[in-house]
């Protein structure tokens, strides 16, 4: 279950079955296709986890000490003067290039000795960690989350969303309130710069809250969040349509989606869809035409330039003031398991961290009379990992020993 | 102007590309030295083309707002940071090759690697001014107005430009092995530098891909969608991740970590401009 190679195995699976979803099948990540190879490396990091970790924690928390020191293979040796005060110009040295350092006596010899990156070995197990937890997060996520849609029009009070599949409501123990939503345009009919829709939380009859919410701004109440999605327009009422031939007109009333018969058999007209601003020319209503059996035809009509549309033959057509409102389409959900995915996005910046950039290095210089009673220094250290930061430490650390002695 | 500013500066980035050329071909330190400095020259004049942009982009949306607490015009501020779109994000992209060549490779810029990082900003600048690619400033759609949009775009290209660089250096490797050659850093060295650039592009990238879904989350409520730029940052990141056990685990080390480095930037070039033409999703404002 922990060899290497199943692991690289499995991640190119999971590579290749990814690919495969964003060409061809697009919700390939639901099906055992992917969740097979996913579930199996999820084992695999278990397995690797409880192989590793305990031995990682106590390699970590195991003290570094001056006999430990003493067994590091020996970098470089200096001579100091007999009169010199050895283990302070050690530690001084040390200090100036590394950080602090500790000081023994063992047996006859002053050893000075600095550490770092003990916590390396937990690197690679914190970043595995962080990957069942984000695993974990997305499974609470899937069994025990909800998420679906909400529409809101101004003033009517809300209490269900929708799920999308299946379809169907979702009651909810509070009402929600659209006060109002406004649409920002950077320009007249350009670029939308900001859907902002004014809520109201209540909640047995009371008020309990009164918030705004944006896009990249939701906001949560009684467990749910609320995220604004998008909006859309509706006509108020009917629209009105005139129609006119010559010197005749008529004045007819569309309910929207519905086919409503043109007078003295000229056809049947549908309103399709209605734009609050279509491309910046104001209201307008798509309308569907059909008469006898020619093809249908679908069309846009303006208010203010009804000019612009396709004559139908000599019949002529005309909107009355088209009044918009506005709806707000807000995102709801609940997920008990994104502060697991959280948690684990940090534990991995954390993981990546300790296993790359901190590699473990120990130092130690290990002073003892000599001959003439001068004092003989070497200079010891390891490194797993990071070896040219280890050199360029060592070297500069030879040279400040060698002149320490002035 | 300021596109006259990058044209100069996609000209300077060829000049160090020869010049460090020359410099490996003729064995000339004074000749690196002389590189170094141009390219530094040469991105001080990229920075200042960001940043003139940065302004201008800032000055346009604050036509449209009426603004006077310090706290709002720097939120604006940040909003208008230039990496909004797919021209913004490419200028920023061959920023970031230089900037991590003289911050974090500087031991190394020399010869053939200082070649790499010229041609590939030469590169990318000569594709943003000649491709076509629409360059207005465009005012910025809601979904974008996100604190987050700074750092996750920031780390994602730092990211790019690392592995592109552990690019070069995997070619210079495979090259190397062909061919011995005096003027190529011995291949232990590269080996190493490879690592080394894989390591800090693999950081990065998981910053990238984290932010952005932390993002996503306070957009639309939804922290990962498998749309397709997320799908291929992660088949990007899972390559890398394959390297990394490869070496660490393994103890593979120089061609084949060259070659799964040349497949790990195959995938980034499909994440950044593959995914953008030929895959909708949500990142499509990019084009
Ligand atoms: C894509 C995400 C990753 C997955 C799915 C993954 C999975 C695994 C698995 C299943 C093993 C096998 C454990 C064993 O053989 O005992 C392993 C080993 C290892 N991984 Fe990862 N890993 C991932 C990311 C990382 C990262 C980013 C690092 C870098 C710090 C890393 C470092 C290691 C190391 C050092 C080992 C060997 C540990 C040992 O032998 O005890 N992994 N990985």
């Amino acid at each position: 279950m922990t060899s290497i190679r199943l692991t690289v195995f499995l991640l190119l699976i999971l590579a290749v079955v990814a690919v495969a979803g964003t060409v061809a099948v697009p919700d390939i990540y639901y099906r055992l296709w992917f969740l097979v190879p996913l579930g199996l490396l999820a084992l695999n990091l278990l397995a690797c986890l409880a192989e590793g970790l305990p031995q990682a924690i106590r390699k970590a928390a195991r003290p570094f000490t001056g006999e430990m020191a003493l067994s590091m293979p020996e970098r470089g040796r200096f001579i100091w003067p007999a009169d010199a005060a050895a283990a302070a110009l050690a530690q001084e040295a040390l200090g100036r290039e590394l950080g602090r350092s500790r000081h023994e006596v063992i047996g006859e010899k002053e050893v000075i000795f600095y550490s770092r990156g003990r916590a390396r070995p937990l690197g690679p197990y914190l970043v595995h960690l962080a990957l069942v937890l984000i695993l974990v997060g997305g499974i609470m996520g899937k069994f025990w989350g909800i998420e679906g849609r909400m529409l809101l029009q101004p003033d009517l009070d809300v209490s269900s969303f929708e799920l999308e599949k299946p379809r169907k409501a979702v009651p909810l123990a509070f009402q929600v309130r659209l006060d109002r939503f406004q649409v920002f345009y950077y320009k007249e009919g350009g670029t939308p710069k900001e859907f902002r829709s004014d809520l109201r939380f209540f909640q047995d009859g009371e008020e309990k809250a009164r918030v705004i919410c944006r896009v990249n701004e939701p906001v949560t109440f009684g467990g749910y969040t609320f995220y604004q999605s998008s909006y859309g327009a509706m006509p108020q009422g009917s629209i009105i349509l005139k129609a006119s031939q010559g010197d005749k007109s008529w004045t007819l009333e569309l309910p929207l989606r519905r086919w409503v018969d043109l007078p003295e058999g000229q056809g049947r007209i549908m309103a399709v869809r209605v734009e609050a601003n279509l491309q910046g020319h104001g209201p307008a209503v798509q309308l569907g035409y059909r008469a006898g059996s020619e093809h249908p035809r679908v069309f846009w009509l303006l208010e203010k330039h009804p000019e612009m549309a396709e004559p139908l033959g000599s019949l002529r057509l005309a909107l009355g003031p088209v009044k918009m409102q506005y709806y707000s389409v807000l995102q709801v959900k609940h997920d008990p398991g994104v502060w697991w995915v959280y948690g684990g996005f940090l534990l991995m910046l954390i993981g990546l961290y300790l296993a790359f950039f901190r590699p473990s290095q120990r130092w130690a210089v290990v002073l003892q009379r000599g001959k003439k009673d001068r004092w003989d220094g070497r200079l010891l250290g390891t490194s797993a990992r990071g070896r040219e930061t280890f050199v360029i430490h060592t070297e500069r650390l030879l040279e400040r020993l060698k002149k320490g002695a002035g | 102007m300021l596109s006259t500013i990058l044209g100069a500066v996609t000209l300077l980035y060829l000049g160090v590309a020869l010049a460090f050329l020359a410099a490996g071909l003729w064995v000339s330190p004074a000749l690196n030295r002389w590189a170094r400095t141009l390219l530094a020259a040469a991105l001080a004049a990229h920075t200042v083309a960001i940043l003139g942009r940065w302004w201008e982009s800032y000055r346009l949306a604050l036509g449209n707002a009426a603004l006077t607490h310090f706290s709002e015009k720097l939120r604006l501020v940040i909003l208008q940071a230039p990496l909004s779109n797919f021209y913004e994000s490419l200028v920023f992209f061959a920023w970031c090759l230089p900037f991590l060549g003289l911050i974090t490779f500087r031991r190394y810029l020399r010869d053939y690697l200082g070649m790499v990082v010229a041609l590939g900003a030469c590169l990318l600048l000569a594709y943003v001014s000649l491709g076509g690619v629409d360059s207005r400033i465009k005012p910025l759609m809601p979904a974008l107005k996100s604190n987050w949009l700074l750092i996750h775009v920031v780390t994602c290209f730092l990211g790019y430009a690392a592995f592109t660089l552990g690019f070069g250096v995997a070619l210079l490797y495979l090259v190397r092995e062909k061919r011995p050659r005096e003027s190529l850093p011995p291949l232990p060295q590269l080996d190493r530098l490879l690592y080394r650039a894989t390591i800090i592009g693999f950081l990065l990238l998981t910053i990238g891909i984290l932010t952005g879904a932390v993002w996503a989350e306070t957009a639309w409520g939804r922290y990962w969608s498998w749309d397709p730029k997320e799908t291929w940052s992660l088949i990007t990141w899972l390559v890398y991740a394959t390297l990394l056990h490869a070496r660490l685990v393994k103890g593979w080390q120089g061609r084949r970590i060259a070659w799964l480095a040349v497949l790990g930037f195959a995938a980034v070039l499909f994440t950044y401009f593959g995914v953008s033409f030929l895959l909708p999703g949500l990142h499509s404002y990019l084009t």
